[in-house]
């Protein structure tokens, strides 16, 4: 039955058309056939090998035909349908070719979207739907470009304005949706999955680490229309960009999303590994839409894609100055600090006004400063994480050398407590100060910058460990805490890692350590920070201009607090050699290979491009690479009607399905790369197509996934949205773009038994209070192992991996969550305090008007008869019983309208209830 | 244009079952592949890795060794973790418990497990279970989805793909998890161990949780009474309708048979959680304990239930047993937690004619070192983790009664004779189900995709 659909969809069941290779012989041989006699030469069966032109195809057939291939036992059969098609094809004369995919797309001139499908309408003898009422199109194209719904306003105006003035109404509006800030948030939702992005670590400690920049980033190259090939290259690579800007760094935080294992005793090379291999898999998935993970332990078992070629791409990755076990409090190195916009503003203000400043230098005033402990060998000071303590030395620039530390670097480096202690250190005429619990992943380093201890001129040190003195909170970056003092002056400094785990204040108790002290002069520990005005003293510093110093402290202040994003860099040095690892072992290192692609199939490496990520972001972005424009038109066209043109949308390989409409694929994926990657521009011609305003309605038994595209697309919402409009509707929407994650309601105990108990940050869930929670439901804290469940039962991933297509379920839990879950219940009670106030004075204006805002279209007589229904029965029991309507009433946070009469409020809050519950209403 | 049955059956709750579709569709049922002997599965999940040294495998020889290095030809290339890896010493550490024989059987049961050494003669002890992790998230994603790292579907879900759901009212997949009397719980669970990878969401495990909604969300608000509920729920169907016979999208009934479930889950499921109405007798066997929701022993009997309503995969976890250090304080804690309530479930079941198509399973993801980690006496020590063998048992389901299968060397180290590979152990599982585990695939990504991976050997040993 299956393959006479397909055979049907295709249209080979009409006698009149040639048996294509690509189209309907290789999926036959790919699923059946290429496992024993395809490319793998392990695997190979008898020497024949059915991939590739030159095999006996009478032979191939006939054993097929009497059924003694696939063999017995292989839970392979070819149907009767699949052994004709075979027949024909030989019969035929057996032409191979190339896998469509392949092959560059090739641009039919005179198409359009519309051309190519009404075309294939034409041939399936199919009619397709007329348009969409002008209001229906607004609605789904507002939620489809926004994630939100248009307002009745806006409808009308729309309604009107396309009276008026036809097409060019509908082209206004789209142009105004892609204007909206609201577009780059929606446009940001797919790409969270595929880039895997979430605030905490995954694996079993799942602690939090700060990736909130980069989801910044993603939203803002969606508003800016940043060209698509730009949008890869600088996510692969913008840290290789000729001077690099800050943003650009901020972008490669896409090939650090995965999942970080912290925990203790795990072997740091094969999650370092599992890393890398991870991004080549996204690499896979998101742009090339192969399954690279499958060459990971062997040849591909279907695509031309070899254990070879998957290490040659692994070779871009495996570069980074990274470890295996990492994240177990905050992100995991390489990180760097990611000012904001407002930042960058603030410290560009204090630069300004440090300036302008007038010098006046005065003698340093010879405060008190109390004694210290003299420092020498085999002392120990006691230190505590919560509490402050400074050290203070003079010492000679020059070579790279221990200063004063109390870390053990002769132990072995596999033990979990390996490098505990504090240790400060010359490097590159700068000061490095370590405080660990296990090095390098536990621990804070902090490098000052522009210290300038290079010359043998003895200078004076001061490392300033604040402590919690000045801590807000517990999540609270403890690498802020360090401050470096060359001769009396603070310098700036450069946080490398921010990792200590942090005992809550009761349970840090001081510990001993033991320090070795090296080649430094007078050197001494207090277990107090030192004052600026106190270390000036200490370092015998004569003269000083306060004002300038303590403007300087400012701003090194503000510099110090910025958070960090995890970023892509290369190591310093010698590259990383990568091996072939065989059956995918991490130590079981075969053959040595360098960074490549598969050129043969997929295409030259560009001229002169470098050998690393950014010669591979050229090679993907390659006007003719077979590839990439098409996987991602696909997944545009798949975020807009439910299914890509190419229904495997993860999968463009020998094992992906054949698109519904190739040429228009083709033309769509040319257009792309010769509009300059214009995503704006590329979705503007999909919602403006016919086809994307067709009507919905319709007979669904005959076609029901509509890859005909006879219908409009027709789908329940996706997780976000459905919050996120219940939150317009209800007037509580909260619109700003980007910044930390917050954590809007979540069933208090959720974590119970789940979440590991330790004080790791990201392991309570506290409600945010006030905006936080009422903003758009990607700011949501996003937790891996336990996941907001709002959103993950509408079908949100739990963000491990790269997913390219959420499934669309329809289950009893979802009922019960729009029904009862807190964040719609106050949605509900909102929605009907604003029915009230706008909706008219009669329930039945008022239902109306609340039917109208939510679906985009009036309600008919026996619509609102049905809601009055609800209305009138509610109101009886809440006017005799006032508890009731006030219990109902006091859900959520928002404050309760005392202006209208409870039962009143009551009565209509049950009504918005059922309303928010519509399938006309949580369906595009 | 290609839909076929299961993208259909993807797409839907519980509240359509397999069978109902199937029958739709006129798609022949493809599972079982034989007749199950199990129908259901109750899984004891005992996260952390409980010794198999202390608890199931008696191992005389270690007696009298303490503080003796374990022999080269032993030890052998053995992965170590990071947490022991400055040792320069992997001295035997012999359990410092006493073992009895019990039953006709005479298995062989640590003086901490008495209850469970009660059932000796109706469980099948496994004592050459292994695996290739060595840490709590690779190992436990390993037994529960297939692979040690994220992105397959857990035991569970692919049974709940398979076989779809038996009641109407409840999910296929039901989790419970408690935490240890202790409160020690080092190690966190992860949503993917009941997770549906790249199955659709809807067969992904439901937990039931011990305070507040059994289900999450499944109260009305407060001031929303269940016949006021229903009288929303008619004006919604209602509704719905009218939208489905104008649009014609068939997900529009879908919707409407769903929120009928959701109201039927409403009294369904709180009758199901709600165990006072349980003779005393029922509480004597389970212990006190079975009163307190949430604690693995009320997790239990709940579980018991939920397996009289047919509810297929019922998947238990109770956490607390990396016992690194000062194992031998935290270890009785964790016995006494699930021994007698283990041993109730398995009696409990016999006694109500169900042990014998309902498979019990009791175990974690790996065992721990006959070393000891970190300083030791003859009765204070901790054991790191140990995945070169470990100990699990069975009951019920179709499998033999008063049995031991494998063994490990006479340190306890390695398999000595009838290993068990993690894949070995759920092709088993799927086998007793009635479901070949090398045809339980799906394809994604272009491949056909299992449990087992490539691997798995049904452990015919052990069947009865």
């Amino acid at each position: 039955m299956h393959w006479l659909f397909i055979l049907a969809a295709l249209g080979l069941m009409a006698q009149d058309k040639r048996v294509d290779y690509g189209r309907d012989v290789r999926p036959i041989l790919s699923e059946n056939c290429f496992h024993c006699h395809g490319q793998d030469d392990k695997k190979r069966m008898a020497g024949v090998r059915l991939d590739v032109a030159g095999a006996s195809l009478q032979r191939v057939v006939a054993r097929v035909s009497n059924g003694s291939m696939p063999p017995a036992g292989s839970n392979r059969k070819l149907s009767a349908e699949q052994v004709a098609v075979l027949k024909r094809w030989v019969a035929e004369g057996g032409a191979y070719s190339q896998h469509w995919a392949f092959v560059p797309p090739v641009r039919k001139a005179g198409g359009s979207i519309d051309g190519f499908v009404n075309a294939k309408l034409e041939a399936e003898g199919v009619r397709a739907n007329g348009a969409a009422a002008p209001g229906v199109w607004l609605r789904r194209v507002s939620l489809d470009l926004t994630g939100l719904p248009p307002t009745p306003a806006e409808q009308d105006l729309f309604v009107d304005s396309v009276k008026k003035k036809g097409e060019e109404a509908y082209r206004g509006a789209v142009r105004k949706l892609l204007a909206s800030p609201r577009y780059g948030e929606r446009m940001a939702m797919d790409w969270l999955d595929v880039s895997r992005y979430a605030d905490t670590h995954g694996f079993n400690n799942d602690s939090s680490r700060s990736m909130w920049r980069w989801r910044d980033w993603v939203i803002r190259a969606f508003n800016e229309n940043m060209p698509y090939d730009r949008f890869i290259t600088e996510q692969l690579a913008g840290d290789l960009l000729p001077n690099a800007t800050l943003e650009q760094r901020i972008a490669t935080g896409f090939g650090r999303n995965h999942v970080i294992n912290s925990e203790g005793g795990i072997i740091e090379e094969e999650y370092r590994v599992e890393y890398v291999a991870d991004r080549v898999r996204t690499l896979g998935m998101a742009w090339l839409g192969l399954t690279m993970e499958c060459a990971k332990c062997h040849d591909h078992k279907y695509d031309p894609i070899t254990q070879k070629d998957h290490y040659k791409f692994f070779a871009f990755f495996n570069n980074v100055p990274e470890l295996g076990e990492d994240g177990r409090v905050a992100n995991a190195v390489p990180m760097i600090q990611a000012p904001t916009p407002e930042e960058i503003s603030k410290l560009a203000a204090l630069d300004k006004k440090i300036a302008k400043m007038k010098p006046r230098v005065r003698p340093v005033e010879k405060v008190a400063v109390p004694e210290g402990m003299a420092l020498a060998t085999d002392k120990t000071v006691m230190i505590a994480k919560h509490d402050p303590v400074t050290f203070a030395f003079r010492v000679k620039g020059g070579a790279d050398r221990e200063l004063v530390s109390s870390i053990d670097y002769t132990r072995n480096m596999a033990a979990t407590t390996y490098g505990r202690g504090v240790d400060l250190r010359l490097a590159g005429g700068e000061i490095e100060f370590r405080f660990a619990d296990r090095l390098m992943a536990y621990s804070i380093r902090v490098v000052s910058e522009g210290a300038g201890l290079t010359e043998g001129r003895e200078r004076h040190v001061t490392l300033l460990y604040e402590g919690a003195k000045n801590a807000p909170d517990a999540m609270r970056a403890m690498a802020a805490w360090v401050r470096v003092f060359v001769d009396g002056r603070e310098v700036a400094t450069r946080i490398v890692n921010d990792g200590l785990a942090m005992p809550d204040v009761k349970g840090d108790k001081p510990s001993a350590y033991k320090f070795r002290v090296g080649d430094v002069g007078g050197a001494t520990a207090w277990n107090r920070a030192l004052t600026p005005a106190e270390i000036r003293v200490v370092a015998g510093l004569d003269s000083v201009d306060p004002g300038y110093e303590a403007l300087r402290e400012e701003r090194m202040a503000v510099a110090r607090n910025v958070s960090t994003v995890m970023v892509m860099e290369e190591l310093r040095g010698k590259p990383r050699e990568t091996h072939v690892l065989l059956r995918g072992a991490y130590n079981s290192p075969g053959d040595l290979v360098e960074p490549g692609v598969p050129e043969s199939i997929l295409g030259a490496w560009p001229a002169g491009a470098p050998r690393n990520r950014l010669g591979l972001a050229q090679w993907l972005t390659k006007p003719d690479h077979p590839l990439t424009a098409r996987v991602v038109v696909n997944r545009f066209w798949q975020q807009f009607f439910g299914l890509g043109l190419v229904k495997t949308s993860e999968n463009f390989g020998l094992q992906g399905e054949f698109p519904s409409h190739p040429e228009l694929l083709d033309w769509m994926a040319r257009e792309f790369v010769d509009s300059g990657w214009n995503v704006k521009g590329l979705v503007e011609k999909i919602v403006l197509s016919e086809t994307y305003r067709r009507d919905s309605a319709g007979s669904y038994a005959k076609d029901p996934e509509n890859r005909l595209l006879a219908r409009g697309p027709r789908f329940r919402l996706p997780a976000e949205a459905l919050r996120d409009q219940a939150l317009q509707f209800a007037g509580l929407l909260k619109n700003q773009v980007g910044g930390p994650s917050v954590f809007p309601y979540q069933t208090k105990d959720l974590y119970k038994g789940i979440v590991v108990a330790a004080d790791y940050p990201g392991t309570k869930w506290v409600d945010s209070t006030g905006d936080g929670l009422y903003r758009r439901s990607l700011y949501t804290f996003w937790k891996r192992t336990v996941p907001h469940p709002t959103f993950t039962v509408f079908d949100a991933p739990d963000r491990e991996f790269c997913i390219v297509k959420r499934s669309t379920t329809n289950t009893p839990l979802q009922a019960l969550t729009l029904l009862n879950d807190p964040i719609y219940v106050e949605a509900a009670r909102k929605l009907a305090e604003r029915a009230w106030k706008e909706g008219g004075s009669s329930p039945a204006s008022r239902v109306g008007w609340a039917f109208r805002l939510t679906t985009g279209r009036g309600a008919d007589d026996l619509e609102v008869k049905t809601l009055l229904a609800t209305y009138e029965r509610m109101l009886g029991v809440y006017k005799a019983d006032a508890d009731s309507a006030r219990a109902l009433l006091g859900v959520g946070a928002a404050p309760v309208d005392a202006s209208i009469p409870a039962a009143e409020l009551g009565a209509y809050t049950a009504v918005a209830n059922l309303i928010l519950n519509l399938d006309e209403v949580i369906t595009k | 244009m290609t839909i076929s049955r299961r993208d259909l059956l993807a797409k839907t709750g519980f509240g359509l079952g397999t069978a109902a579709l199937g029958t739709l569709l006129g798609a022949p049922k493809a599972f079982p592949n034989f007749a199950p002997k199990a129908k259901r599965v109750i899984f004891l999940f005992q996260a952390g890795g409980p010794s198999h040294l202390d608890l199931l495998d008696y191992k005389p020889y270690m007696k009298g060794r303490f503080d003796e290095d374990i022999p080269p030809s032993i030890f052998g290339t053995q992965r170590i973790t990071g947490m022991v890896a400055h040792q320069d010493r992997f001295p035997v550490m012999p359990t410092m418990y006493g073992f009895k024989q019990y039953g006709k059987s005479g298995q062989w049961v640590s003086d901490l497990l008495p209850e469970t050494g009660g059932i000796a003669d109706d469980i099948c002890v496994l004592r050459g279970l292994h695996t290739e992790a060595i840490n709590h998230d690779p190992a436990i994603t390993f037994i529960q989805t297939g692979s040690q790292l994220p992105g397959r579907p857990s035991m569970g879900a692919w049974v709940d793909y398979g076989l779809g759901s038996e009641n109407e009212n409840l999910p296929a997949f039901v989790v419970l998890n408690s935490t240890p009397s202790n409160g020690m719980a080092d190690q966190g669970l992860l949503a993917r161990l009941w997770g549906a990878g790249f199955l659709p969401s809807r067969y992904q495990g439901v937990q039931f949780r011990g305070g507040g909604d059994a289900v999450l969300h499944l109260s009305n608000p407060p001031g929303i009474s269940r016949e006021q509920r229903r009288g929303q729920l008619d004006g919604l169907a209602a509704m719905n309708k009218r939208l489905q016979e104008r649009v014609g999208d068939p997900e529009i009934e879908t919707r409407i048979a769903q929120y009928e479930m959701a109201y039927r889950m409403q009294t369904s499921v709180p009758e199901l959680v709600d165990a006072s109405k349980e003779p005393e007798s029922v509480f004597k066997l389970y212990g006190d304990d079975a009163r307190k929701p949430g604690t693995f022993a009320a997790n239990c009997l709940l579980a018991r239930r939920l397996a009289e309503r047919n509810v297929r995969f019922i998947q238990l976890y109770h956490r607390g047993w990396d016992h690194h250090g000062g194992l031998t304080e935290k270890l009785p804690v964790l016995a006494r937690d699930i021994d007698r309530a283990s041993a109730a479930l398995v009696t409990d079941l016999k006694q109500r004619g169900m042990l014998d198509d309902t498979l019990v399973i009791w175990g974690g993801e790996f065992g721990r070192t006959p070393y000891a980690q970190g300083p030791s006496k003859v009765n204070s020590y901790g054991r790191d983790h140990h995945g070169r063998v470990f100990s699990m048992w069975m009951a019920g389901g179709g499998v033999k009664r008063g049995f031991s299968y494998g063994a490990s060397d006479e340190y306890g180290f390695n398999v000595a004779e009838g290993g068990v590979h993690v894949h070995d152990l759920q092709a088993t599982i799927l086998h007793l189900l009635g479901i070949d585990h090398q045809r339980l695939t799906f394809p994604f990504q272009g491949r056909n995709f299992r449990l087992t991976d490539v691997h798995g050997r049904v452990v015919k040993e052990i069947l009865a």
